[in-house]
């Protein structure tokens, strides 16, 4: 072999080789598991699916409904309603519950922020649909407004502004934030829309999970029932509208129904009362207050010891002071508790409402009393101590639903006609039409049994059935801020400036988007 | 693509015809190796020319023959044996008598893409080979040099069998998961492949597995570790955390037939207990903090400690066989050992078989070698988990159980978890099958240069499935009487493509050794998790885990019968969410047609298969690809001044198209400084060393987060055994911009050997800063991305420190030695010009629901202790202080030490080695969640100085500097006696030794938990704003203690 083809070939053997690899992959990835965003732009070019892109909005209002944290805790657990005492090391969780309580929240607070995200998440997903370039039916639309309102509302209403993202801006673009008053346009602009195009409404539908006409019409009346919290003052037709969208609500065929703990009994609300309910489950709400040793045949875990209400609530009720057991004589929607007498394998000891006094089970085919974990009778109290040092036995329990129907069943009701009904009377009664909405209140007093008629009504009166009727259905944050009472001093809690009427923004929004402000006072 | 990378390619090509120009006249010498001890011919001797790459390997009787030029100096050398040079001079025969010699070993080190002699090595770099491995019961590869290198810290996640391992070398520089380094065995990149982590069915989900579970740590020849830049920039954008290189046995040195084989019995126990109130004094505290005591006598005597630990007996049995064969070296072995944990149902057992070879043709121009292993490795683990609720897990259950409880699974506890109901219960089992393969193929063109090309393949399959019977008791919500179960599966297969050149060139006295080459791996992975609820016996394990398969099976095909690819499916009899005129119940699937590009949903009836009340599984499938080029130039001048200058150039799909391609440059200089003549003849080794090197990291990236992509929500079976339809939603990021950390490191060190290298050392000092941090953070909302996002963060992680190593020979004769060898290592860290603050460091238990220990924030060491500072109690017993601070502690240890002795006198030799952090805090998050008053209060058992702490039953067990403690300890981790049969010239046994070791055999600590070398970590998901933790205990799975004996033969 020569010098010259030697040198041919030792240099093209290997040129080839390394050539051969060096040009060659691409480094794309390829579509398998996912869709990649199709089209023009880069940033969006209309969901892929319509319809599931709803799904997940409406599984993820769902979901957020059904935890006892963030959004249900700061609605509820902030007023006088609920309380989470810390029970020795139990539910310190670092002071979130306590803080919630007294009024005492920073802008790191956790539930802040995650409310702040899943609204806001919500909100986006939603004009993700609503884009022309998704093009979703105008059906789809509908319920997406509905759904883009419910979660802009919910951010307006706790910390009042509401920041936007146009699906068509880049992850780099900050998004604008609107004034409360703006965003009031845009959610009753939305709701507006929402009505038109939602379809009819069934009241004995087994199937509410998705918003109708009257859902729209009722968050609509709930939005303008609000509407000078928001904007300072009612506009000329806001109170009026409210009776307007009640009244169309009815016409539909929604109405009061008698059996009031019925009302709440999942996993279908054919019951006339209910227009939108969500299939989260109720564990949580349950589970939450109940102690550990009030098990159930499919919890044999029992409760987690924590939420209570409190004494001043407990006494806004027709009752007995001190038992709360069946057939005392109380009024319907306190509820009842069992005795050894009535409890059967069917209610394993737990009843309805209010849960005061001894405890009861149903172990080995008997009732029994039930001890708490160290033994002495569990006997829940009314009064607390305070915020921390409790027991495992101090405050009332609630049960909305009961584990009664099942240790974990499902169906959050989040808008009923009784709220709708008594947003009427309200609106009536700041119309200055006293009759008529003590009326209103008496006919529905009248349909719960032991629950006699007012003699008159005024703003806290109707504060007052408010909370008798809607407790711990995530209104009375709503409602105490509307009558100017979340202010006031109850137990556990100060009275204070008015400044925790709206939540503080969230530390890490402030930092990631600068064109927000604090809210005074934080 | 960058002007850079062009630049090299070109560059590669002028390499390569440099290489082809040069030409010598030749003659032929030729003549046999045998071996100095019995005479007997050595096969496989590399025979080189001095200063090119010209060389030949000796046939199986020893003979070789090869082409010189005229003034040729041969180099014959074989591992085990001490490398003789010998100048041709004319001669066409020469013999040559090779000298054993056992340090030999040591001299080379693996550095990637080929090997240097110690001596030569320009970066910080060290190599530990089989001689100094750790003994006993080794469960994965990194125990075996634990201790052994100066700057590294590896902290196993906790003592079950085959757990996972924290891996520090030179510090913690990413403020994200995993700092491990880069795992590369026989030049396979390891990527994947571990065992699925166990589900949560109600007791929490366990992650915790370790990545080198599949190598027989016996097949390990060894070890090297790199340290710095400019030694692991060759690995370019996975090089930031380190890269350690595994070279498995390959039968060289083996020259008529050896066959080997070990064998092992180890005892393990619990190294130390929870000192726990006994029965009687349990109901007495119980009075004491107002309980009623006779309510709480259950009547039994029951140490629950005593019953969820246990001595366990493991056994491990090796045995391999190597020979040289014509023109090569085989290796095989087979391996199996069945490690038994000291808590109940744990186990580890590993089935591994591997077959190495290299053979020579066409004259020794072409090698091919083949390293090929296959692994099966099968746990078994308890309800232990990092991210335990109030309840705990089997631990935390034990050491609050009721000590009067019956033992009986099915004792009504009321609200706690029974740790036997817990152990009878729930069962976790997984089983990873990985075959890695790697065939190299060595081509000599000429006498200077080489041609290799690579393919290696990693291939495996790991399942976990995971159930909790219908019996279990306070397990997650709906389990009880319905049962839930669980199988996740994991499949990877990567492919690795590598083809490199190798120059080898002498010209004058500059000696030349250059690599340069382009490699391609692809990383493919595909997983996907059945869950199942309501099963038709819920108490029979067996028959879940066939129902669940059987359902998946009749499910899948209804689904794949619909859909070509889909994201999942699901079966129920309570559909929700399909939407109005939609089935309620039945299956449903969520196809992805990549051909329209579209996402769709079908409804099909209940298949017959499917039994259970209801099942849905999720697929995912994703493979991403990873591009190099690299280049690497060791230049020696004089044998004094070296010079190592190294490029590669790493392009990733995982990036954005902005920055898909990156650049990581290094640079080392080194000055043999004992070879001038100014140095006395004492110093018989001063080498000086600078370096400095950019080097990156891309893990914890995951596919596509640079684009947005659209695929179905998860499914999942709901409390009530009900699926909600899900919807779609985006994942992934529009972010053109994303790209990897970067880690600049600037170091120099020393090495040196006095008195003939009776004392030698090492010392190194560095400085590293990680920039363009990745980390997943929220970004203003609402945002496109769903919860957090990965950007690069503009903040620098600082890692300073130094390291030094030393060994002293204190005595050599023929028949005792004693060697000392010791190293420590001290490195700060802290995070710099990071605006935010972000809490971490979940903290678990009753009442520490979102309680966290730890913050990152600027200004301060990663993993920081954020923490209210505890000043006792008040007179109501409650604690004083609510204040959560910076209190200027942090988890990461300043200091790590590592000293062994090894000795042999006649027949016996002794290994010893102790090991010791220090300068750090651990959070005893066992203690927060369980010993308190209020558990006490509760009726929960607690140790034994709780009820004297002057603490309120009542009180709040709030996150405080209380349960922080310092975690300084030092450890005799290895303690070996052996002793070696005299065989009076047996025949066929050529060796036969006997051993006893003690691993963890105790511990000098003040930490008051049972140990605190610990890292209990909560899975990803459930990590504090995505950010991992450290030094924080939570009912860890304690470290044993181990006694083993064993023996090795070889015939």
């Amino acid at each position: 072999m020569s010098m010259l083809e030697n040198f041919k070939y030792k240099i093209w053997i290997p040129s080839l080789l390394v050539g051969g690899f060096i040009t060659a992959c691409s480094l794309e990835i390829e579509e398998t598991d996912s869709i990649f965003t199709k089209g023009e732009s880069s940033v969006f070019n209309g969901v892929e699916n319509v319809a599931g892109s709803l799904n997940t909005i409406y599984n993820n209002i769902s979901g957020q409904a059904g935890d006892q944290a963030n959004l249900y805790a700061l609605t509820e657990v902030s007023t006088d309603e609920l309380v989470v005492p810390t029970r020795g090391t139990d539910w310190g969780d670092n002071g979130v519950w306590r803080t919630v309580h007294a009024h005492t929240w920073g802008p790191t607070h956790p539930f802040l922020l995650t409310v702040w995200n899943d609204k806001n998440n919500g909100v986006l997903r939603a004009t993700e649909v609503i884009d022309p370039l998704s093009s979703a039916s105008a059906l789809q639309i509908a319920e997406a407004k509905f759904a883009r309102a419910y979660n802009m509302w919910i951010i307006m209403d706790f910390f009042g502004v509401a920041p936007f993202r146009d699906p068509k801006d880049g992850p780099e673009v900050i998004p604008t934030v609107m004034t409360r008053s703006e965003a009031y346009n845009m959610i009753v602009q939305d709701l507006t829309d929402a009505i038109a195009n939602l379809p009819a409404s069934n009241p004995t539908a087994a199937n509410k999970t998705r918003p109708v006409k009257a859902a729209a019409r009722f968050l609509l009346a709930k939005v303008k029932i609000n509407a000078a919290v928001y904007n300072g003052t009612y506009g000329a037709n806001d109170l009026q509208d409210v009776i307007n969208l009640v009244d169309a609500i009815e016409a539909e065929g929604y109405s009061l129904e008698s059996d009031y703990f019925g009302v709440f009994r999942g996993p279908s609300f054919t019951n006339t009362d209910v227009i939108w309910n969500v299939a989260a489950g109720v564990g949580n709400r349950m589970w939450n207050g109940l102690h550990y040793n009030q098990s159930h045949t499919g919890n044999g875990g029992g409760g987690w010891n924590g939420f209570t209400t409190l004494a001043e609530f407990y006494d806004k009720f027709e009752g007995p002071p001190t038992s709360n057991s069946i057939g005392s004589g109380q009024e319907e929607r306190r509820g009842y508790t069992h005795t050894l007498a009535t409890t059967n394998a069917d209610n394993q000891g737990f009843g309805y409402g209010f849960q005061v006094g001894q405890m009861y089970g149903y172990r080995d085919g008997a009732a029994v009393a039930l001890t708490d974990r160290v033994g002495n009778p569990l006997v829940f109290t009314k009064e607390l101590p305070g915020l921390v040092g409790n027991n495992e036995r101090t405050g009332i329990r609630l049960l909305k639903y009961s584990p009664a129907n099942g240790a974990f069943t499902e169906g959050v009701v989040m808008a009923r006609f009784a709220d709708a009904y008594l947003m009427r009377a309200e609106a009536k009664l700041r119309l200055g039409n006293n009759a008529g909405a003590l009326s209103d209140v008496n006919a529905l007093r009248s349909m719960r049994s032991n629950t006699p008629p007012l003699a008159s009504i005024n703003e806290a009166t109707m504060l007052d059935e408010r909370a008798r009727e809607l407790y711990t259905e995530g209104w009375r944050r709503n409602d105490m801020i509307r009558f100017g009472a979340f202010k006031n001093a109850w137990q556990f809690k100060t009275a204070g400036d008015g400044h925790t009427d709206l939540f503080p923004i969230p530390a890490s929004a402030l930092l990631s988007n600068p064109n927000l402000i604090q809210n005074p006072g934080y | 693509m960058s002007k850079l990378y062009l630049l090299i390619r070109n560059s590669l090509a002028v390499l390569l015809m440099l290489g082809c120009l040069t030409s010598f006249a030749q003659q032929r010498v030729s003549g046999k190796i045998t071996a100095s001890d019995d005479g007997s011919p050595i096969p496989g001797v590399n025979i080189q020319e001095k200063g090119t790459s010209n060389g030949t390997a000796s046939d199986a009787n020893g003979n070789y023959s090869i082409s010189v030029s005229a003034n040729a100096t041969l180099v014959f050398s074989f591992v085990g044996y001490a490398a003789q040079e010998i100048v041709v001079g004319g001669n066409s025969a020469i013999n040559v008598v090779l000298q054993s010699d056992v340090t030999a070993l040591s001299e080379i080190v693996v550095i990637g893409y080929g090997s240097v002699a110690v001596k030569d090595a320009t970066g910080a770099v060290t190599a530990v080979t089989t001689k100094d491995f750790n003994g006993g019961l080794i469960s994965s590869a990194e125990q075996l040099i634990q201790g052994k290198v100066a700057g590294v810290q590896m902290v196993s996640t906790s003592g079950q069998p085959g757990a996972g391992v924290q891996f520090r070398i030179r510090g913690t520089n990413s403020i994200r998961s995993n700092n491990n380094p880069l795992f590369v065995v026989d030049g396979v990149p390891l990527a994947g492949g571990v065992q699925p982590g166990a589900a949560n069915v109600g007791f929490g989900t366990n992650q915790d597995t370790n990545p080198l579970n599949f190598i027989n740590p016996s097949d390990i020849e060894s070890m090297s570790i790199l340290k710095d830049a400019s030694a692991t920039a060759i690995y370019g954008s996975r090089g930031a955390n380190g890269v350690v290189l595994i070279t498995t046995k390959s039968g060289k040195g083996a020259r008529k037939g050896s066959l080997d084989f070990a064998s092992s019995v180890s005892i393990a126990s619990v190294r130390k207990r929870y000192d726990l109130l006994n029965p009687t004094e349990f109901l007495a505290a119980v009075r004491l903090f107002d309980g009623d005591a006779e309510a709480q006598d259950f009547g039994s005597r029951t140490d629950w400690q005593d019953y969820i630990y246990r001595t366990s007996v493991s056994n491990t049995q090796n045995i391999s066989y190597s020979k040289g064969i014509k023109d090569g070296f085989l290796r095989a072995s087979l391996g199996y050992d069945n490690q038994v944990g000291v808590i109940e149902n744990s186990f580890m057992k590993r089935l591994t078989g591997r077959l190495n070879g290299s053979k020579s043709f066409l004259n020794d121009k072409l090698n091919l070698e083949l390293s090929s292993t296959y692994s099966n490795v099968k746990r078994e683990d308890p309800a232990i988990s990092g991210s335990a609720g109030f309840q705990g897990d089997l631990q935390g259950a034990a050491y609050s159980a009721n000590p009067t409880w019956s033992t009986d699974p099915d004792f009504n506890t009321g609200g706690q978890r029974s740790p036997a109901n817990m152990l009878a219960y729930y069962q976790s089992t997984g089983t990873t099958n990985r075959f890695l393969n790697n065939l190299t193929t060595t081509y000599k063109l000429n006498n200077d240069l080489s041609v290799k090309g690579t393919y290696g393949l990693d291939w495996s399959k790991g399942e976990a499935v995971t159930l909790a019977s219908g019996k279990s008791v306070n397990a997650g919500n709906g389990v009880q009487g319905f049962g839930q179960g669980q199988i996740n599966e994991n499949r990877n297969i990567n492919h690795l493509v590598e083809l490199y050149l190798n120059y080898n060139k002498q010209v004058g006295n500059i000696k030349i050794d250059a690599v340069g080459g382009y490699s391609f791996q692809s990383f493919k992975n595909e997983w996907n998790w059945v869950v199942g609820r309501g099963f038709t016996d819920p108490n029979s394990f067996s028959s879940m885990e066939s129902e669940l398969r059987s359902n998946f099976d009749a499910a899948d095909a209804a689904a794949s019968a619909i859909y070509k690819d889909y994201n999942n499916w699901g079966v129920t009899n309570d559909l929700r969410n399909t939407g109005t005129g939609n089935p309620t119940s039945g299956g449903f699937v969520s196809g992805i047609n990549l051909g329209e590009k579209s996402l769709e949903q079908s409804f099909f009836a209940r298949p017959a298969g499917v039994t259970l009340a209801g099942v849905a599984a999720n697929f995912y499938d994703q493979t991403d690809f990873l591009q190099s080029y690299f280049a690497r130039g060791n230049f020696t001048i004089s044998d004094k001044y070296l010079f190592t200058a190294t490029v590669r150039v790493d392009g990733s799909s995982k990036f954005g198209e902005n920055n898909r391609y990156g650049v990581f440059p290094s640079a080392a200089v080194a000055w043999k400084i004992h070879e001038e003549g100014f140095v006395p003849q004492s110093v018989s080794n001063l080498k000086l060393r600078l370096n400095y090197g950019v080097v990156g990291n891309q893990d914890g990236l995951a596919y596509g987060e640079f684009i947005r992509r659209e695929r179905y929500g998860d499914a999942g079976v709901g409390d009530n055994r009900e699926i909600t339809l899900p919807g779609t939603s985006a994942t992934g990021n529009v972010n053109p911009d994303l790209k990897w950390e970067q880690t600049t490191t600037y170091g120099a060190g020393v090495d040196f050997g006095f008195f003939n290298d009776k004392l030698t050392g090492t010392f190194d000092v560095y400085v590293k800063n990680t920039t363009d941090l990745l980390l997943r953070i929220l970004p203003a909302a609402p945002s496109p991305v769903v919860g957090l996002q990965f950007e690069n963060l503009d903040a620098i992680v600082e890692n300073k420190g130094w390291e030094l190593g030393l060994s002293y020979s204190a005595i050599e004769k023929s028949d005792a030695s004693l060697v000392f060898s010791g190293n420590v290592s001290q490195n700060k860290n802290l995070l710099k010009d990071f605006g935010g603050a972000l809490d971490a460091g979940t903290i678990y238990g009753q009442g520490l629901s979102g309680a966290f220990a730890q913050q990152l924030s600027g200004g301060h060491p990663l993993f920081s202790y954020y923490l209210r500072e505890f000043e006792g109690f008040d007179s109501n017993g409650q604690p004083i202080g609510d204040n959560q601070r910076f209190i200027g502690k942090t988890a990461l240890p300043t200091w790590n030490m590592g000293f062994s002795i090894n000795a042999s006198y006649r027949s016996f030799d002794l290994a010893m080695y102790m090991t010791g952090q220090f300068g750090h805090y651990v959070y005893n998050n066992t203690q927060n969640a369980f010993f308190t008053a209020g558990s006490i209060n509760n009726a929960r058992n607690v140790t034994r100085d709780v009820i004297l702490s002057g603490e309120s039953g009542f009180a709040e067990a709030a996150v405080s500097t209380r349960f922080l403690q310092s975690g300084n300890f030092m450890r005799m981790q290895n303690l070996q006696v052996g002793y070696n049969v005299k065989l009076n010239d047996m025949k066929y046994l050529k060796k036969l030794r006997f051993y006893v070791t003690g691993q963890n055999v105790f511990v000098i600590t003040k930490y008051n938990g049972l140990d605190p070398e610990v890292s209990s970590s909560p899975a990803g998901f459930d990590l504090l704003n995505g950010l991992p933790t450290a030094g924080i205990d939570y009912a860890a799975y304690p470290r044993p203690r181990i006694f083993t004996i064993g023996l090795a033969a070889n015939f």
